[in-house]
């Protein structure tokens, strides 16, 4: 006799990836440490923990303006905030950054200026897309980061251009007090980024936008005002990750952005699986950029295979939004 | 009629017409400050669009609003926040990672040099859902951690927190609710009452508006039909009168198909959540329709037999043999088929012509070697098409231009060109005219006619009445009448959906 | 008739097996009894695997470190100069003994400071750097001038010429090569390059070439240019060959440096745009930098650059030649 057996099993299995969904990340993560430690035995000293905080300062300060999209718009990752485009307006703004100071003779200052400009213009150019114009952020920032891109290649020509400016070279090999400046700068950062996301009213405001629109709405608050302001925030990060992203390169060069975007996804997801309430938050973004890039360290000091290091990141990014999407499923 | 207290509230003479349909006509509603004040009425009858004028969502076409002595020329939800009117919509609209001190505090946090207080907004939002709403909840609680009866609780704290509320509108706030949920909930309404706020109580639970609100209004039609005062327990009847009026049309078709063998059984069916414990049968040639109140489970047993659920317990035979169903298409493959509620979603593609809507589920009939057959296609579709009278008479026509009955004929055609045997219709009328609505009808009768089981699920009473052999009537989850309609009046089947009690005399 | 990029690619990699066993089965230090890196670690950086020349010049490398009895330590930065530089952070971490770094931009320099602060001595592979103890690498003077007096003669001293030249700002050797060669084509006051300069991708050089090479084809209309070069590598000749022949433009030459045996293919073919290089020994080239290193623990004094040999190829024959002559195999 065969009964509705079968949908009490599934039933079960629901359950399972109630419980297990949203580890499952930290269980995945948690494995390849333990192997990695156990495969290269220096990847477990002090040195290399200051090797990763010091690779991770690009992604984490683009994870920061992500973080802040995805807060506002919603964490569904085809219909909620992203923003492809920060790492593309990011080296953007390194580009004129560079050509500035390399081939025009600029100051430092100045330069960064504009180049933050640039930067933030480019989230008003994604605020305007998403918000005004009523485009899914996904394709909005998609097509964004290409023109982005392009728009680099063309003031750089595509051809690298070193920066050696003693700010941009302090950024880079600086040392305060035995921590690099890099690190302190981008601790700094993350934590005004916290403060005003987490801890006031506004911040608090711009989650209640992404956590349920008509909620806000029902509370006075005004969806577009701050889906609108977080691409620009985003476009702020961007501005002030390529600052980073020169120091980090001695300079621009082309194709910067690739790597750095599918970084700063993972990172933003990742660090959902983090956090208690299992939402993408700023402080869960910036351990998910330290992880990433203590895994890209990781894999290196052991001598795994470069093109499986991406099979490897892009799979993680596939546990990751796979875990949020179950979890979301067996929430609702 | 005693009028002691002042009225906080009164609407007058509001009318609102959208293209086509007048909502409200010349339509009155006042509450007495302190009165928890019920209204009612049958879907459509302009309930939701008064309360729509109100919250300043809908602008008036005409008519008066004064809120507490004072005339309001414009009506703004700004406005009439600012004059102390707070709205507990029918959906939660939480933030499920939210705390419990952050929802209630939602848009208006406090805040200090070191950003948001968060002990003191958990303490004052602790404070006020015990006091206020006799509630004991943690601040610190996440939302979605919390029961769907406490999630209403901050819903109401959330409007309330300011203070400055002085009349609450309640729009169908039990429906998610179960009876202990319920209680918690009136008790949290009784300290309102008690702390001077006055409400609007808007819902289809009959016995739920006899046994809290002070009054009544009636709507009829974009009217109020009529106001009741000291409401009790034994009004049910009247409001029901009151609520159906005595002009329903008679066009329904004339019954003479004939239910033979038993061809869907279900038995002890639940799905832990909607619905529990349900037993039906349904015969060929029988009309079998299924009453409940939104929240009552309907929507989800119509899924869960069509496949698009899962239950958690229970079996269904059919034609005597168990019948594992784990997607629409198994239930397609088995001769079953839905009508869904929402044709324009589920039901139709929309920017496809008529002709390919019609042979959706059939391409195999006309296809050959995986190419269809154009001309086969067409003529079948035109066939089925002349048959239900799809206006207009043209299959090459794009569906999205058709009317609501038309398209709704479209659906229907679809499904008998594959030969079917059991049909579920969910809403078969809904948004459609009276006119197709006959026709609809008609054609229901037929497939019931020719031998097929039919099971209507609709939220119009006379609807059923009309077009069935029997009605079961679900309320919170479970079957609690199987009804003739050869013996059963329309208003013994509101107070059976509704839960309210049924007084003898108010038989119509 | 046209030979694809996929072919050309399988070839390769079949015959980077073949020469690595070779290689592996006559250790090229017999040739110096005395030298050996036994016990040592020795940390090779490459900036990528996918073409031939880089490949090669680290599999010359590993295999040498490995014949003289080291251990070497891979990282490869998977053609993204920012990895390449990153990678380095790691082998400083690993506290290896020697760098071997096969190309890579200023992004490096940074990192090889580091290195020689931390005492670990730095030999590049195609790259000038003042922390390098020792660049193994081509006789770039020579293929610059040799390229450009080979393509004057193949338009007949005048005529347009475009060229390919993103790195020349970027990496010292590809300066040498492309000024060596507008060095000899001031004596044909008859040949104009076409200005602005091409600028190919790093990463995925051929298929980008192949769209450049259209985008220009379209601006010069036949009769109006006689060549392309490519300044200082010859992966982008690949995609421009192919260019060539999808719009039937075959009277413009191709030229480009380094020979690897897939260009070599394109140029034995009859009648083939592709009319002169310079092959590289790449292979020679990583080991004669492990042997630098071994050298150099021996307590040997180095100079500041070791030269391997290069071999001109002009035409069809010449192509099959080289080809066979390199050990790559025979070409019909």
């Amino acid at each position: 006799m065969t009964s509705l057996a079968s949908p009490r099993q599934s039933f079960d299995i629901g359950r399972l990836a109630r419980a297990v969904a949203p580890s499952l990340p930290l269980i995945v993560f948690l494995a390849m440490f333990v192997y990695l430690g156990i495969a290269s035995p220096s990847f477990l000293e002090p040195s290399t923990f200051a090797l990763i905080l010091k690779q991770s300062i690009p992604t984490t300060i683009v994870s920061l303006g992500l973080a802040t999209v995805v807060m506002a718009g919603g964490d569904d990752v085809v219909s909620g905030g992203i923003d492809l485009s920060i790492p593309a307006a990011a080296v953007l703004a390194a580009a004129v950054v560079a050509d500035l100071v390399t081939n025009h003779a600029w100051f430092i200052g100045p330069a960064l200026l504009i180049g933050l400009l640039t930067a933030v213009a480019c989230g008003l150019v994604n605020a305007f897309l998403v918000v005004l114009v009523g485009m899914t952020p996904l394709l909005a920032t998609f097509a964004s980061a290409t023109a982005f891109v392009g728009i680099g290649k063309v003031v750089t020509a595509s051809r690298r251009i070193n920066v050696t400016d003693p700010l941009v070279v302090w950024l880079r090999d600086g040392v305060i007090a035995g921590v690099p400046v890099g690190v302190i700068a981008a601790c700094v950062i993350s934590a005004v980024f916290y403060f005003v996301l987490h801890r006031t009213r506004w911040g608090l405001n711009l989650q209640a936008v992404g956590g349920n629109r008509d909620a806000a709405e029902i509370s006075g608050l005004s969806p577009a005002k701050f889906i609108a302001t977080a691409f620009v925030i985003a476009g702020l990060a961007a501005g002030i990750g390529s600052i980073f992203v020169l120091a980090r390169g001695s300079g621009w060069a082309p194709g910067t952005e690739e790597n750095m975007m599918m970084e700063m996804v993972l990172a933003t997801f990742l660090g959902a699986a983090f956090s208690p309430r299992r939402i993408v938050t700023l402080w869960g973004a910036v351990l998910g950029a330290v992880l990433v890039s203590a895994l890209s360290v990781g894999f290196g000091s052991v001598g795994i295979d470069i093109f499986w290091t991406g099979c490897i990141k892009g799979g993680l990014i596939l546990v990751v939004v796979a875990s949020s999407a179950l979890s979301r499923k067996v929430n609702i | 009629m005693t009028t002691s207290s002042a009225h906080i509230l009164e609407m007058s003479g509001i009318t609102k017409a959208f293209p086509g349909v007048l909502a409200l006509d010349n339509a009155n509603l006042s509450v007495q400050a302190g009165h928890i004040h019920g209204l009612v009425g049958e879907n459509g009858a302009g309930k939701s669009t008064i309360i729509k004028v109100l919250a300043g969502v809908y602008r008036r076409d005409s008519g008066q609003i004064i809120i507490d002595g004072k005339a309001m020329a414009e009506v703004t939800p700004a406005l009439v926040h600012a004059a102390g009117l707070r709205f507990i919509h029918q959906e939660l609209h939480l933030v499920p990672h939210f705390t419990v001190a952050e929802s209630v505090f939602m848009g208006q946090e406090q805040q200090g040099w070191f950003g948001i207080k968060s002990r003191a907004m958990n303490e004052a939002a602790e404070r006020f859902l015990e006091e206020t709403l006799n509630a004991e909840i943690r601040g610190r609680t996440l939302v979605r951690d919390l029961g769907i009866a406490h999630r209403k609780l901050v819903q109401i704290a959330r409007a309330l927190i300011d203070n400055q509320a002085r009349v609450v509108v309640f729009d169908e706030p039990t429906a998610p609710l179960a009876s202990a949920e319920i209680d918690q909930l009136f008790d949290a309404i009784a300290r309102l009452k008690a702390h001077g706020i006055s409400m609007i109580y808007v819902s289809h639970y009959l016995g739920e508006i006899t046994s809290i609100c002070d009054r009544v209004a009636v709507f009829r039609n974009g009217r109020d039909v009529g106001v009741i005062d000291d409401i009790g327990l034994r009004d049910s009847g009247r409001m029901i009168n009151m609520m159906v009026g005595r002009d329903i049309a008679d066009f329904y078709p004339v019954k003479n198909h004939a239910p033979s063998e038993p061809l869907l059984t279900i038995e002890g069916l639940a799905d832990r959540k909607h619905f529990s414990d349900i037993n039906l049968e349904i015969k060929r040639g029988e009309i079998v329709g299924l009453a409940g109140l939104i929240g009552s489970g309907r929507e989800e047993l119509v899924d869960t037999i069509y496949g698009l659920r899962r239950a958690a317990t229970g079996r269904m035979l059919l034609d005597g043999k168990p019948l594992t169903l784990k997607s629409p298409a198994d239930a397609v493959k088995h001769g079953i088929v839905l009508v869904p509620r929402d044709r324009r979603q589920d039901g139709l593609v929309l920017d496809m012509a008529v002709a390919d809507n019609i042979n959706l589920a059939s391409l195999q009939d006309v296809a050959r070697a995986f190419l269809i057959d154009r001309a086969a296609a067409v003529k079948r579709a035109e066939s089925v098409a002349d048959r239900l009278d799809v206006r207009p008479h043209n299959v090459g026509a794009i569906s999205r231009l058709l009317s609501g009955g038309n398209q709704q004929k479209v659906v229907l055609a679809r499904w008998l060109v594959t030969g079917s045997r059991l049909f579920i219709l969910d809403e078969p009328t809904v948004g459609v005219d009276v006119g197709a609505k006959v026709e609809i009808y008609r054609l229901i009768e037929k497939l019931a006619g020719e031998g097929a089981a039919v099971f209507v699920s609709s939220s119009d009473p006379n609807e059923l009445l009309g077009l069935c052999d029997r009605i079961l009537v679900l309320l919170r989850g479970t079957i609690i009448a199987d009804v003739d309609t050869a013996t059963t009046s329309l208003d013994q089947l509101i107070a059976l959906t509704t839960g309210g009690e049924l007084q003898h005399g108010a038989t119509a | 008739m046209a030979l694809n990029i996929k072919r050309a690619c399988l070839t390769s990699v079949a015959l980077a097996a073949v020469v690595g066993l070779a290689s592996i089965a006559t250790p090229a230090a017999a040739a110096d009894g005395n030298l050996s890196l036994k016990g040592k670690r020795i940390g090779v950086a490459v900036v990528g695997t996918q073409h031939f020349w880089d490949r090669e010049a680290f599999n010359g490398a590993l295999d040498e470190v490995k014949a003289l009895g080291g251990e070497p330590v891979p990282v490869d930065g998977g053609r993204d100069n920012q990895v390449h530089a990153d990678n380095h952070d790691i082998l400083l971490a690993a506290k290896v003994d020697a760098v071997i770094s096969i190309l890579g931009d200023a992004a490096v320099e940074p990192k090889f400071k580091a290195l020689k602060e931390a005492g670990i001595p730095v030999f590049t592979v195609d790259h000038l750097s003042p922390y390098s103890i020792n660049n193994s690498t081509s006789d770039n003077y020579y293929m610059g001038t040799t390229i450009g007096r080979f393509m004057a003669d193949a338009i007949g001293g005048k005529g347009k010429v475009a060229v390919f030249n993103a790195f020349e700002g970027a990496l010292r050797i590809c300066a040498i090569r492309t000024q060596m060669w507008k060095y000899v084509l001031q004596d044909y006051p008859d040949i104009k390059i076409v200005k602005p300069e091409l600028a190919e991708s790093f990463a995925n050089a051929p298929e980008d070439a192949r769209k450049k090479t259209l985008d220009l084809l379209t601006q010069y209309p036949k009769g109006t240019l006689d060549a392309i070069h490519v300044g200082c590598w010859d992966q982008p000749a690949i995609g421009v060959v192919q260019a060539l022949e999808e719009t039937g433009r075959t009277e413009i030459k191709v030229t480009a440096l380094d020979a690897g045996p897939d260009t070599l293919e394109i140029m034995a073919e009859k009648n083939s745009p592709f009319v002169a290089n310079v092959a590289q020994q790449p292979h020679k080239i990583g080991m004669t930098s492990a042997m630098n290193v071994a050298r150099y623990f021996g307590g040997e004094k180095l100079l500041p650059q070791t030269f391997v040999e290069v071999v001109p190829v002009k035409g069809p024959d010449s192509a099959k030649k080289v080809y066979e002559d390199l050990g790559y195999g025979k070409l019909k």
